[in-house]
């Protein structure tokens, strides 16, 4: 049997296989990405959809005007309030549920894991709706059980202080059934010997958790950080249902000024905008991936 | 998490990079401005198939009179697509980048400036469709640069809801014909006529314009003169003033109500006014508030008792493959008779003020109300960006509302945008 025939086959083989996601990866993804990436350079509008080539080409103009956008720019610090604050807070609150998934109440395990999960599931319309009655300022739950013990609630999503917080916790009470079921899977991972020898040695829980559980779960958790990162740097969803941006602006984030632009018809200012945040996204894998790379050498 | 921002770049992107084949960039300049006349449409009846837009209910309903307009047409056949609200305009755009357009669209009236403006829209044939026929706040809508785009097909304007017990506990008998009228009415329907709020001025955010630029109109303002934005003219201000004095004085609140709170919260007498359109009069009597609320037409300041006024328009597409009969049908929704017969239907207001003499409306008591404050009502100007202007507004509403900036300032910030962002012309 000679070898190069059976190569080639092999390789057209492959490729055939391959083709039809080349092709629409191609057609569907990298066109859009680097057209967009050309539109940025450009002062496309609305009124240039009969004739999308016939616009000024602006080179970064775009880039500059974006940072000089005060929305622009408290988009941003909201939306880094939302990554440094969600992140973490989302983090924590998953892993001391799969901790306690993990250890006792194993009679209804399968049933808190379904309910805690379930926020991941649901629509982001009907979530809103419920938060919305329970964060009613004078008749939702938050505010009457906060009553009991003599505290007047705010006005939640009305003002400016709070509501950014408010949808912090929402964005992490709806996420951290995600983070539960990949800390659960990397809980499990976890050899039972090792916990009887932390025994044997004298380690309290505490210690068994601080210096056995958590370095063994930090490829989990670096896993968890990433993806939740590269969902929250786009943090649109809560905005969007919850306060429309407002009020003065304090839920504003990249995301949703972006779709705004996009609204408006300034193809060209939104697709720049649209790039500084895929390019955010970008640094911010990078950094992760280097921090999984050096803890798992 | 889902991503829309990239999913929409990824849509506008595959419609430009479809048509990034090769060739020089930059944009025709010059482009002459002068009001065109739109050609005129043939005789006889229409035939052949005619593709329609329509939003909404209007979308949903659309065919009833469809189906008449082919009874009469045997030879045409209308297409009805209902199309939703929050995806219509990225609909349309995505439409006339490919060129995929259809021949008969509705359209909203704050939207013909901008697509005018991308040279899709075919100009109204005026020997088929006449001005007159329409309210003139209305037909404004649809003129661009004194060109006419777009033909006017149902109305809404926004009129004070009142609480009636309460009014009448505050020994309001007749509606408030002045600024300091109004306030006096609102003020006593805080302090006699029992409500916690004398009235619900909607603090900024989204669409708070509506509310807030009738008043400049009302104190002989204006926010564009059809070369500059005159947002920050003394009338301009003095109208912010106005609207700022409500909350300063405690007599609207500066939380955002939502969709759905207001109505519970005017029936039980907490809030003794607001300002909305026609439709209101519909959730309302839902809601068992029949023969509760009474109507105020609007208040003159130094200027004219002027209201906003709002609805839908239709427009022919240029690309319309059978544009005859496209504006035979168009002319068809706009005849008094079926404009009643609309209203009818959905309740939409009658663009025609022919269609007003009709008993089904001449003896509504509430619609007359709104009938006679459509003769002075005014559109904002149909400007390309006068949406993305609007959504500048809203936010120094707010501002002012909650109290964080002064009528002046927010008036200089509004200038400022608006001067910046332009008129796209």
């Amino acid at each position: 049997m000679s070898a190069r025939p059976g190569a080639l086959t092999r390789a057209l083989t492959g490729w055939a296989f391959a083709l039809p996601f080349a092709a629409l990866f191609l057609v569907f993804t990298a066109g859009p990405v680097l057209a967009s990436l050309l539109m940025s350079l450009t002062d496309l509008g609305r009124a240039d959809l009969l004739d999308p080539l016939g616009v000024n080409i602006v080179g970064l103009d775009n880039y500059v005007r974006l940072f000089g956008d005060p929305k622009f720019v408290t988009a941003s610090v909201n939306t880094a309030v939302f990554v440094v604050v969600g992140v973490p807070l989302t983090m924590a609150v998953g892993l001391l549920v799969a901790l306690g998934l993990n250890s006792g109440l194993i009679k209804f395990r399968a049933l808190f894991r379904v309910g805690y999960y379930l926020p991941v599931v649901t629509s982001i319309v009907a979530i809103s709706v419920v938060w919305r009655f329970l964060l009613q300022p004078e008749t939702g739950l938050l505010n009457e059980l906060l009553g009991l013990v003599g505290i007047a609630g705010p006005n939640w999503l009305n003002n400016e202080t709070f509501a950014l917080p408010t949808l912090i916790v929402m964005g992490a009470w709806r996420n951290l059934g995600f983070a539960m079921v990949i800390f659960l899977a990397g809980l499990q991972a976890i050899p039972k010997d090792l916990y009887e020898a932390a025994t044997i040695d004298g380690a309290r829980k505490w210690a068994q958790l601080r210096y056995l559980t958590v370095p063994m779960l930090r490829p989990t958790m670096l896993f968890v950080a990433v993806i939740t990162t590269i969902g929250y740097v786009q943090f649109f969803e809560e905005p969007f249902v919850m306060t429309q941006g407002g009020p003065l602006d304090s839920t504003l984030s990249m995301a949703f000024h972006t779709y705004n632009q996009f609204g408006f018809g300034n193809y060209g200012y939104a697709s720049a905008m649209g790039y500084v945040l895929f390019v955010v996204v970008v640094l911010l894998s990078i950094a992760w991936f280097r921090l999984l790379r050096n803890n798992l050498d | 998490m889902t991503r829309p921002t990239r999913r929409r770049t990824v849509l506008l992107a595959a419609v430009t990079a479809a048509a990034l084949v090769a060739s020089a960039c930059g944009r025709d300049s010059g482009g002459d401005d002068a009001p065109a006349e739109g050609e005129a449409v043939s005789q006889g009846k229409a035939s052949g198939e005619i593709n329609v837009w329509a939003m909404g209910t209007e979308g949903e309903k659309l065919s009833v009179l469809a189906d008449d307009f082919m009874k009469d047409n045997p030879d045409a056949k209308v297409n009805v697509t209902a199309v939703p609200w929050d995806g219509a305009h990225n609909k349309i755009s995505a439409a006339i980048a490919g060129q995929q357009t259809p021949d008969v669209t509705m359209l909203g009236t704050t939207w013909i400036g901008e697509f005018a403006k991308t040279g899709a829209l075919d100009v109204v044939p005026s020997d088929f469709v006449s001005e007159e026929d329409f309210f003139p706040g209305a037909w404004e809508t649809g003129v661009v640069d004194g060109t006419s785009y777009s033909v006017p097909w149902y109305v809404e304007t926004r009129l004070l809801y009142v609480n009636s017990a309460v009014a009448e506990k505050a020994g309001i008998t007749e509606p408030p014909a002045t600024w300091d009228e109004l306030k006096q009415a609102v003020k006593d329907m805080q302090e006699k006529g029992g409500a916690k709020w004398g009235t619900y001025l909607q603090p900024g955010q989204t669409g708070s314009w509506q509310t807030v630029v009738p008043f400049i109109w009302q104190n002989g303002g204006d926010v564009y003169d059809g070369e500059n934005f005159t947002l920050d003219s003394p009338e301009a201000t003095e109208a912010l003033e106005y609207y700022q004095s409500f909350y300063t004085e405690g007599l609207s609140t500066k939380d955002r109500l939502r969709e759905g709170e207001t109505e519970p919260k005017i029936l039980s007498g907490e809030i003794g006014s607001f300002v909305s359109g026609p439709w209101h009069i519909g959730l309302l009597n839902e809601l068992g508030g029949e023969g509760k609320f009474e109507l105020w037409p609007m208040p003159s300041g130094p200027g004219e008792a002027n209201s906003f006024i709002g609805g839908s328009n239709m427009s022919v597409f240029k690309e319309s493959k059978n544009r005859d009969a496209a504006w035979k049908f168009v002319s068809y929704l706009m005849q008094p008779e079926v404009q009643v017969k609309w209203y009818q239907t959905v309740n939409d207001l009658p663009a025609v003020q022919k269609a007003w003499d009709d008993e089904a409306l001449s003896g509504d008591e509430q619609l007359k109300i709104f009938g006679d404050q459509l003769d002075k009502a005014k559109a904002p100007p149909s400007i390309p960006t006068w949406e993305q202007i609007a959504a500048g507004v809203d936010t120094e509403l707010e501002k002012i509302a909650k109290g964080t900036a002064t009528p002046a300032d927010a008036a200089k910030a509004m200038q400022a945008q608006a001067t910046s962002i332009g008129s796209g012309g």
